[in-house]
């Protein structure tokens, strides 16, 4: 099932009478039998987005399509949707089983079928033995897991998922993000998650919407994001360590950083902004530019350096280099910049320039 | 604690409270038990024949009135709370799953609580009246002839009706205000949960809400089975102080238990009264206490998750 | 390890199994969006009507107390009966006649009296003992609030009757003779305590976070001074709370005032209600009974509705109401 939201507009009116805009017409078409990680800081609307998805809220402004079906004005009941709520909203007062067969109930399937039902979709999340608890008997990650029975059990057209994984703690939540995963694989549904954390949304998902006040910022597979942010906040929002952000400018088509031509651009004469990724760097004998390492923090798998440089507001910025330099705080190191790691952004816009 | 201990100070702190306390609730309640045990006591005189223990309990069951008062009083408890709970769940239901006007039902709904027994019972009276009254002219749309529910010579049966009616729509706003204030505390999450899965109105009501409840409505019901026991201004203010509806014999009376304690004090001068009317008070204080004994019971088992 | 496969291929079969099933609930593109629209509205008929019904019911006694407040005798007494009056027929008088069948204006300033006192000695006595309980650490604290709660659930027609004695021991009541001065004792001091509103009140003050009290102390702050200045203060809208129930519950005492008074004139307006309404005939005069009723009641009405928020306070914190 095809999902497109064309021009979708939220706006919540305070309790001053103030209008906020959650979502501005946002435009995005999901595959089918994908899983898409709506990703973006907390209020960026990404939430907003799901819940319209799923009928619970109405948009302003805009239409939702399944497939070429108009589901705009449909109630939630209706759309055939999946819905996995941030606390899983188990019903307290029900076993595992009774949670996972309620929406069983509702369309009318013979019980015996749904006991079956019911079953198997336990089993494939991994909790067939825990039916005849309660939730409260169950730990978190258990939880998540009756929540997605329970949400694909119906057989929905679309999966929805509200921060599935940040009531989990750490450990738990690697090993679920790899479920979900699974599971979408393995049953083939159309899937959309909301989370506000990158690595957990770049981790599973097939393609990654970014969002950031109410808007857009770009959709794509999330190496193909990462590898070519459309602008500023995307080029920030993913990677950890985060991208090194520098004043620059366009001089000549040269780009020009600390007085030196680090590449070529196409763009007219500026102030630009950019972005090295801090693995963006070459150790090189002759490379143009001298980092003055002040911290040396050894991962294993590379090295951290944390580089002094008095122009910055924090005065520093990181580098991430192989191990296979030995470098100690107080070495200044040359270096020359990857150009497929290094980024050129508008200032004003923050838009990428080429 | 923040502090070291200082006795003396929190005592001059408790002194006008505990004082009162002392002199008109805890002597009162003690002296209850004690008059309850004095054979022939007259409190004007202050003499009583020695001592009973049974005695005064026995004149109390024994007399005319009592098995009358516990009909009554049983009926108004497990046929007026019943019906209030239910019908108060569901307005109170109703209102919460509307959005506009939503104030303004709530305070209609509320506004039986603030008013006064008394006059409000003579207002019922008066919808009652056999010629006058609202309740036969709706029941004539019907096609029913006017009946005498509480006027002179009105059966105890039209009167008990009444009654029940009145106390049944006396009974509702306070139930409709914790119940009201239970649903808001819901998760609303189960409900949009329950919406994506297309859940019947019905059977969120039935299989969601009720058993979310369900500790709420345990509650009520049981401390509304305690109120109604204690039920005697309403019938004062339907009937007046007989408490039952004029020309009427006193078995059609519409006495309940706390109208035997407070029948007994006004005959207060005579001997042996007010033992009788401790007794009485002591027998409703047994039963409420079994009442919240089961209350106790069931809050402890109310983990219906 | 070949049975771990088997298991393992069975699995993915049956998982693929109930994804293909034909019945798949949502067959795809067959929704009606009508069909939601209808239902969404049906069901909001349904509830909005069931709600007026309900509401209709609770507002026909106070229609009707008002509607036959306001009609003459010959009105009322008219079969059926008329179930509206134009302005200009409102018998207004009516409530005049009400306020002198009975000493209703004596009886309201009695009321007020008696609620000024009851209610101002409530509030130091509630005031003080909440304070101990929520602040002060003393031997056997913990002892005292439990006994104390524990009296909540005794059926107040237990203290009645000693009461009733003790009143009467102490010479504020007799059958005889009574000044309006010991009627006034009589009425007041047996209410100017309630174990409810010091649970109430010391639920607020627990409420003060610890960390006021202790900067207060190094400020050299005596107990006193804090409770007044501080506690007081934030815990203000309880104590109004406090102050609304107890004026309320003196303006529809009846019990109890009936059986402490001897002279008419030292009643409280609830008392007044069940006087006998007779016109010069001898017929009952409902209209005028009526008036009386809404006499009683539309104060109550008014200080709802000012003051609603605090009302509900106190009720959503009180368990038991008949």
């Amino acid at each position: 099932m095809e999902i497109r939201l064309e021009n979708i507009t939220k706006i919540f009116v305070q309790k001053d009478k103030s209008e906020v805009i959650a979502v501005d017409t946002l435009n995005i078409t999901i595959p089918t039998g994908k899983l898409i990680g709506l990703l973006g800081p907390s209020g960026c609307g990404k939430s907003t987005t799901l819940y319209m998805i799923a009928g619970l809220l109405k948009p302003n402004g805009g239409r939702i399509f399944f497939g070429d079906e108009d589901v705009t004005d449909t109630a939630p009941e209706d759309r055939g949707i999946g819905l996995v709520f941030q606390n899983y909203a188990l019903y307290p007062h029900m076993t595992v089983r009774q949670n996972i067969m309620f929406p069983l109930e509702n369309i009318k399937v013979p019980k015996p079928e749904a006991m079956i039902r019911a079953q198997e979709m336990a089993d494939l999340v991994g909790i067939g033995e825990l039916m005849d608890r309660k939730p409260k008997e169950l730990s978190g990650g258990q939880q998540q897991r009756v929540a997605i029975a329970r949400a694909l059990v119906k057989k929905p057209r679309v999966l929805l998922l509200d921060e599935p994984l940040s009531n989990l703690d750490a450990r738990l939540r690697l090993q679920t993000r790899e479920e979900i995963k699974r599971i979408q694989r393995e049953t083939g549904i159309t899937t959309i998650f909301v989370t506000h954390d990158q690595e957990e949304a770049m981790s599973i998902s097939d393609e990654i919407v970014l969002m950031d006040f109410g808007v857009r910022r770009q959709m794509g597979d999330p190496q193909d994001v990462y590898d070519k942010p459309e602008n500023l906040f995307a080029a920030k929002f993913l990677g950890t360590p985060p991208i090194n952000i520098f004043d620059g400018e366009i001089k000549n088509n040269n780009i020009v950083l600390a007085g030196k031509n680090i590449g070529k651009s196409k763009g007219s004469d500026q102030k630009v902004v950019i972005g090295i990724r801090p693995e963006g760097f070459i150790v090189n004998e002759k490379g143009s530019f001298e980092l003055d390492v002040d911290m040396v923090e050894t991962i294993g798998r590379d090295t951290s350096l944390i580089i002094n440089d008095p122009t910055r507001e924090n005065n520093t910025f990181r580098a991430i280099i192989e191990t296979k330099h030995r470098i100690k705080p107080g070495d200044v190191l040359k270096v020359n910049i990857k150009k497929d790691k290094l980024f050129i952004f508008d200032v004003d816009l923050g838009n990428l320039i080429n | 604690m923040l502090e070291k201990q200082s006795n003396l100070k929190a005592w001059l702190y408790l002194l006008p409270a505990m004082a009162l306390l002392l002199v008109f609730t805890f002597y009162p309640l003690f002296n209850a038990f004690y008059l309850a045990f004095l054979r022939d006591y007259s409190y004007l005189n202050g003499t009583a024949e020695g001592y009973t223990l049974f005695g005064n309990f026995i004149d109390v069951i024994q007399g005319a009135n009592f098995r009358i008062a516990m009909k009554n009083t049983s009926i108004i408890v497990f046929i007026s709370v019943p019906i209030s709970v239910m019908v108060a769940l569901l307005i109170s239901v109703a209102l919460n799953s509307i959005k506009k006007l939503q104030g303004m039902f709530q305070t209609i709904f509320f506004l039986p609580y603030v008013t006064n027994a008394i006059a409000i019972g003579m207002a019922f009276a008066f919808i009652f009246h056999q010629d006058y009254g609202l309740f036969n002219l709706i029941l004539g749309v019907f096609g029913i002839d006017p009946v005498n529910w509480v006027g002179l010579g009105a059966s105890w049966n039209t009167a008990m009706f009444a009654l029940l009616v009145y106390t049944v729509w006396g009974g509702l706003a306070f139930k409709i205000m914790v119940f009201l204030a239970g649903l808001q505390n819901i998760d609303k999450q189960y409900y949009d949960a329950a919406r994506v899965d297309s859940t019947p109105k019905w059977r969120v009501f039935s299989r969601i809400t009720v058993p979310l409840l369900s500790p709420m409505i345990a509650y009520i019901t049981i401390t509304s089975f305690i109120g109604a026991f204690k039920a005697y201004r309403t019938i004062i203010g339907m009937f007046g102080p007989t408490l039952r509806p004029p020309g009427t014999l006193s078995k059609d009376s519409l006495i309940t238990i706390v109208g035997l304690v407070y029948d007994s004090i006004a005959q207060a001068d005579a001997v042996g009264k007010i033992s009788q009317a401790a007794a009485a008070s002591i027998i409703l204080f047994l039963i409420t206490l079994s009442f919240t004994g089961v209350q106790m019971i069931i809050s402890k088992k109310r983990v219906h998750y | 390890m070949e049975n771990f496969k088997e298991t393992l291929k069975n699995m993915i079969e049956k998982i693929k199994e109930v994804f293909k099933r034909k019945e798949t609930t949502y067959s795809e593109e067959t929704i009606d969006i009508k069909d939601s629209k209808r239902k969404a509205i049906i069901y909001k008929v349904v509830v909005y009507s069931f709600i007026i019904f309900f509401a209709i019911l609770v507002l026909i006694p106070f229609y009707w107390m008002i509607l036959t407040s306001l009609k003459t005798l010959e009105q009322v007494e008219e079969v059926p009966p008329t179930l509206w009056i134009a302005f200009k027929d409102m018998m207004f008088v009516n409530y005049l006649n009400a306020l002198n069948a009975a000493p209703y204006l004596r009886y309201m300033l009695n009321t007020v009296i008696v609620a000024t006192i009851s209610t101002v000695g409530t509030i130091f006595t509630t005031i003080f003992a909440a304070f101990a309980f929520a602040r002060l650490n003393f031997r056997g604290r913990d002892i005292v609030f439990m006994v104390l709660i524990s009296t909540m659930m005794i059926p107040g027609e237990m203290f009645v009757i000693t009461n009733y004695i003790t009143v009467s021991r102490l010479g504020w009541y007799s059958p005889f003779n009574q000044t309006f001065g010991q009627a006034l004792l009589a009425l007041t001091l047996p209410f100017m305590t309630s174990i409810f509103y010091i649970f109430f009140l010391r639920q607020a003050f627990k409420q003060i976070p610890d960390e006021l009290y202790l900067a207060s102390k190094v400020d050299g702050t005596s107990d006193f001074k804090y409770l007044w200045r501080i506690m007081v203060p934030i815990a203000k809208p309880t104590i109004i709370t406090i102050t609304i129930l107890n004026a309320m519950g003196t303006w529809s005492a009846y019990i109890w005032p009936n059986l402490v008074t001897k002279e008419i004139e030292y009643r409280l307006v609830t008392n007044g209600l069940r006087n006998a309404y007779l016109d010069l005939t001898g017929r009952i005069a409902y209209n005028e009974q009526m008036a009386a009723a809404m006499i009683v009641t539309f104060p109550l009405f008014v200080v709802f509705l000012l003051l609603k928020k605090y009302i509900m306070r106190g009720v959503s914190r009180s368990g038991i109401k008949g």
